[in-house]
């Protein structure tokens, strides 16, 4: 962000270049005068699970290196290390996504939320897992979730086929899969205002 | 301990290595069998809250990873590690010829299998194979830039990929260290087994078929991978590992760095990544190990190694090569003779002969069977969800291409064939009756149930004759053999009641794979007591001791549930003699029992309350009979208080269970349980796709204690089992010898979008097991005899044998002579 650049000096503030550290200095003092500190490089912060974090993060750093090594929110897994497999899919600002292919640089001002988040606010989804057995080593367990949370926001009554495509990226190998069509379904009916709920 | 409690250690020491009906049944069962239930450790799971190996993270930890070799057989001839060390971050490096390694440390049990071998080699028998260095860094990028860094100088050897060609005379010696002699193991035999007189069989058969195919090999794909942490406590080592046989790390342990006493040694197995089979006792997986824990000596910082994805992929399935037969039958099916010989890539466990189903399960009277371990320049070949895919996926193939030839059911050939060791089912009922057990008609049963769920006379046709609307061909298969019980193993297991409240916790070596195994444990230990089930709880022990052959994985229900039985019963008697007897005895004096003028016999548990038999109004709640934990003790306290509140003896019965089951040449104990699989699928004949429409899974579990769990092991097995028939292989280039799908990406394994079929599950509850209650075990079978399915369905829908697994869709073309 700072620095001398080939065209000379760019403002930290607001990225104009300038020749000379002089003039730097002089637009700083006339144009940012009394704004708070710029960021140091490196420097994010993100919203998980409803709390900030301001973190220093290196630019190899993976979303799912800073959740899962520096928060220690260790619900996210590594299955297979390359996209393949969902197991450490957080949702990021509603979306799911791999963490593992997310540099963590990137999620500067990102809201983020992990299993763990799902599961603290008591989401119908985990009791529906619990009940239908929708897990046998738990490792994979946490993407299918967090997915399927995913999943529910956007679409809280999914037919078996939606819920199918969503999952479709979520790698399993002891098998479970069809527990988890049967987890969803009755998790998308125990929602909030779902017509099978009870709720309004 | 009073002498009820010691006839049940004495009953304990009969069932040992049971060869009969389970005599002591329980009278009632209430949550043995019960449908339904939360997962016990299904909260931690879903929720993100249980750890995993992968997540151990400690102070001061250092990452190691290991250097791989990029040539198949190659040994290093010059290394040079200065630039690595220099980059800031690295804070060890240990080389292959650190003179401090020992040559040869303990990696297993079994010499000249997977005994003895260098814990870090400096000669690569395989691509990918971590090799020559270890790097221990601040992170795992810098460990890994570190790598990029070391410069090897490699003599490159000569190689082999293929099965046949490794086993031709002027084939490169694979293996030259351990086979010097030639790429055989044992001079190429395994083992033999011979039973009649094939000879006699071929003579007297109206038909004598000759077939050979190839199963490709596959890997496991444990989700979480290989990984270990390593902290010395002093001269204590404390370690954390995804090892399925805990204790085996422990023993090796222990002769490890000049030695150190099992009873400091600190060992963590938590939940397992799954990793079904062997893989974990080879040196490829100890090694590493044994280099974390001599780097976290020398630098006096906990390591941790985690194997990259591509690392973990090169461990084979023990089923990779060549299979031959010879049968000779009648026209009507009936089955005289079959000689089979497999030849079959690497094997580091001892492998069971391929023709060894047939004769467990069968009438058929001669039977040879050769099988043949070859060395190539692959990874090793170890149990992968089960050491019988060979001799099952013989049984599916010969069966089916009997059936075929004879225009027959295949379904009817099975029953016509169904037996043990040549004998036929006159013979197997009376075995039953003499063992103690219900002279019910396995196979028959499951073909029933499974017939009728499935459709099966609706949906059999003779091979490539059905094409349907949609323009697909259709086609089934059956196939079947017995259920696993071959257990092998030991167990030992303690429960002990809590103070305070009276729950029971069962301690235990634990080693969650993700069969459920603790629910399992908890129901047992629940009937057996005479307690709630939310009263008993499975704290699997980190170290003590309590050793169990495979905790948590295979033997569960058969050596394990044995062991929680007997500790539950054991416990349960000294609970109830306690409870008749003076509460305490002391310098003081005597305690009233909590149950005055009565016996033991007199009184029985029931919702975790002790009562009287006759007046169940007399009553205690186990919380109230076992009181609380005292400080100095409620005796005294009280005492000052003006009354007498006595303490009782502590509550703590260990249990054990030993088992050979029938691993022993004489087989003292015959199979007695079976299982039939159905499977439909439609095959595309312009593309070769192939479409699973339906499967059907029938298991004859004996008694489903979890019946749950049972149903995952069916549903997860098939899905395991298909994928493994329709897509898995390793792929390696056949000049450089480097493996070209080593990731998930192009690796293919079953998603979701897969599985679209239902698949059946249906549970027999014949009791003929030989674990409690009549159990057998469920979790090996489905996945290893599923493996082979596909095979038979592809030819009954397009009347066209591949002899090539897996069966993929260019296969199906060349076989329709489309490409
Ligand atoms: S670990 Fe991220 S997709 Fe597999
Ligand atoms: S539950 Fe084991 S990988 Fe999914």
């Amino acid at each position: 962000m700072t620095g001398k650049g080939t065209a000379g000096f760019t403002c930290p503030y607001c990225g104009k270049r300038f020749d000379t550290f002089e003039e730097l200095k002089q637009d700083i003092l006339t144009s940012h005068r009394g704004s708070p500190l710029p960021a140091p490089e490196g420097q994010i912060r993100l919203i998980v699970n409803g709390q900030e974090h301001v973190e220093n993060v290196e630019p190899s750093w993976t979303l799912y290196h800073l959740i899962h090594d520096r928060l220690g929110m260790t619900g996210s897994k590594q299955f297979c290390d390359r996209g393949a497999c969902g197991s450490c899919t957080v949702i990021m600002d509603g979306l799911p996504v791999l963490s593992c292919m997310v540099l963590a640089i990137e999620c500067d001002g990102r809201t983020i939320e992990t299993v763990e988040g799902i599961a603290r606010d008591n989401h119908p989804l985990i009791e529906s897992y619990v009940e239908h057995h929708a897990m046998q080593c738990g490792y994979c367990t946490p993407g299918f979730v967090v997915t399927s949370k995913a999943l529910l926001d956007r679409n809280p009554d999914p037919t078996e086929e939606e819920i199918r495509d969503a999952l479709s990226g979520n790698l399993c190998r002891c098998g479970t899969y069809p527990q988890h069509i049967i987890a969803v379904r009755e998790a998308a009916g125990r929602l909030p205002g779902h017509k099978d709920s009870g709720g309004v | 301990m009073g002498i009820h409690s010691d006839d049940q250690k004495a009953k304990m020491k009969e069932m040992q290595d049971n060869l009969q009906a389970d005599t002591h049944p329980l009278k009632r069962y209430r949550h043995i069998g019960e449908r339904g239930g939360r997962r016990l450790d299904g909260y931690k799971k879903a929720g993100g809250d249980a750890d995993y190996t992968m997540d151990v993270q400690l102070p001061g930890m250092l990452f190691m990873r290991f250097l791989d070799a990029p040539y198949p057989h190659a040994k290093i001839v010059r290394m040079d590690t200065r630039r690595a060390e220099q980059l800031p971050g690295v804070r060890f490096i240990l080389r292959y010829d650190n003179p401090e390694l020992p040559e040869k440390a303990s990696m297993g049990k079994l010499p000249g299998l997977y005994g003895d071998q260098p814990p870090l080699p400096g000669i690569a028998h395989f691509e990918g194979e971590p090799v020559g260095a270890a790097v221990a860094a601040d992170t795992e990028s810098i460990a890994e830039e570190a790598l990029s860094l070391i410069e090897v100088e490699w003599e490159q050897r000569p190689f082999n990929l293929d099965v046949i060609r490794a086993r031709e005379e002027d084939a490169p010696l694979s293996y030259p260290e351990m086979y010097p002699a030639g790429n055989y193991w044992n001079n190429g035999l395994f083992n033999e087994l011979v039973q009649g007189d094939v000879k006699k069989g071929f003579a007297a058969s109206d038909r004598v078929i000759e077939f050979e195919f190839f199963r490709r090999g596959h890997t496991w794909i444990g989700p979480e991978r290989p990984c270990g942490v390593f902290r010395w406590n002093g001269d204590c080592p404390e370690l954390w590992v995804k090892q399925q046989r805990p204790h085996l790390v422990k023993k090796n342990l222990s002769t490890w760095y000049g030695g150190v006493p099992m009873n400091k040694i600190q060992l963590h197995c938590l939940y397992q990544g799954a990793s079904f089979g062997g893989w974990v006792q080879v040196s490829w997986n100890m090694g590493p190990l044994y280099c974390a824990g001599f780097v976290a000596r020398k630098t006096g910082r906990p390591v941790k190694y985690v194997f990259t994805r591509r690392e973990d992929f090169y461990g084979e399935s023990m089923d990779n090569g060549r299979y031959r037969y010879k049968v000779g039958f009648k026209k009507d099916g009936t089955i005289l003779a079959v000689e089979g010989v497999s030849t079959i890539v690497n094997q580091q466990w001892p492998m069971f002969n391929v023709m060894n189903h047939f004769r467990e399960n069968t009438k058929i009277p001669h039977l040879y069977g050769r099988s043949e371990s070859v060395w190539v320049n692959k990874g090793p070949a170890v149990p992968t969800r089960c050491e019988q895919l060979p001799t099952t996926l013989s049984m599916t193939m010969v069966f089916s291409r009997v059936a075929a030839e004879c225009g027959l059911d295949p379904v009817e050939v099975a029953l016509k064939n169904d037996g043990y060791e040549g004998h036929d089912m006159v013979r197997l009922e009376e075995e039953k009756r003499q063992r103690g057990f219900p002279a019910t008609d396995s196979l028959k049963e499951c073909v029933d149930r499974g017939r009728a769920a499935f459709g099966w006379d609706d949906r059999w046709h003779p091979p490539g004759t059905r094409r349907l609307s949609n323009g697909r061909m259709h086609g089934v298969a059956f196939t079947w053999t017995n259920e696993w019980d071959d257990s092998l193993g030991t167990g030992e297991i303690a429960i002990r009641i809590e103070r305070n409240d009276g729950t029971a916790s069962i301690l235990a070596m634990g080693c969650d794979n993700g069969v459920d195994a603790e629910n399992t444990y908890c129901r047992i230990a629940a009937d057996e007591l005479g307690m709630r089930l939310q009263d008993v709880h499975y704290n699997p022990q980190t170290d003590p001791g309590f050793f169990r052959m495979s905790p948590d994985s295979s033997t569960n229900a058969s050596v394990n549930g044995w062991a929680v039985r007997h500790a539950a019963r054991i416990l349960k008697q000294q609970i109830l003699q306690a409870a008749v007897s003076p509460t305490a005895q002391t310098q003081r004096g005597e305690y009233r029992p909590a149950f005055e003028d009565c016996t033991p016999e007199d009184l029985d548990i029931e919702e975790s309350v002790i009562f009287r038999k006759s007046d169940p109004s007399v009553r205690k709640s186990l919380a109230d009979f076992v009181m609380e934990a005292g400080q100095s003790g409620p005796i005294s306290s009280t005492e000052n208080a003006g009354f007498r509140w006595a303490f009782t003896e502590p509550f703590f019965a260990f249990g054990y269970h030993v088992q050979l089951g029938s691993y022993n040449p004489e087989n003292p104990r015959p199979h007695l349980t079976r299982q039939a699989h159905f499977l439909e699928v439609e095959v595309d004949s312009e593309t070769g796709e192939i479409f699973i429409t339906k499967a059907v899974n029938v298991n004859d579990v004996g008694k489903a204690m979890n019946p749950m769990s049972c149903e995952g092991q069916q549903y997860g097995g098939t899905i395991m089992g298909l994928s493994r028939g329709k897509f898995e292989e390793m792929i390696y280039d056949s000049v450089t010898g480097v493996m070209l799908n080593g990731n998930l990406l192009d690796y293919k394994i079953a998603t979701i979008k897969d599985v679209e079929a239902p698949i059946g599950t249906i549970l027999v509850e014949s009791g003929m097991g030989y674990g409690p209650y009549g159990s057998v075990g469920i979790g090996e079978d489905i996945g290893t005899v599923m493996t082979g399915i596909l095979g038979p369905a592809v030819h009954n829908a397009i009347g066209v044998w591949i002899d090539d697994h897996p069966i993929t869709p260019d296969k199906v073309l060349k076989a329709l002579g489309k490409a």
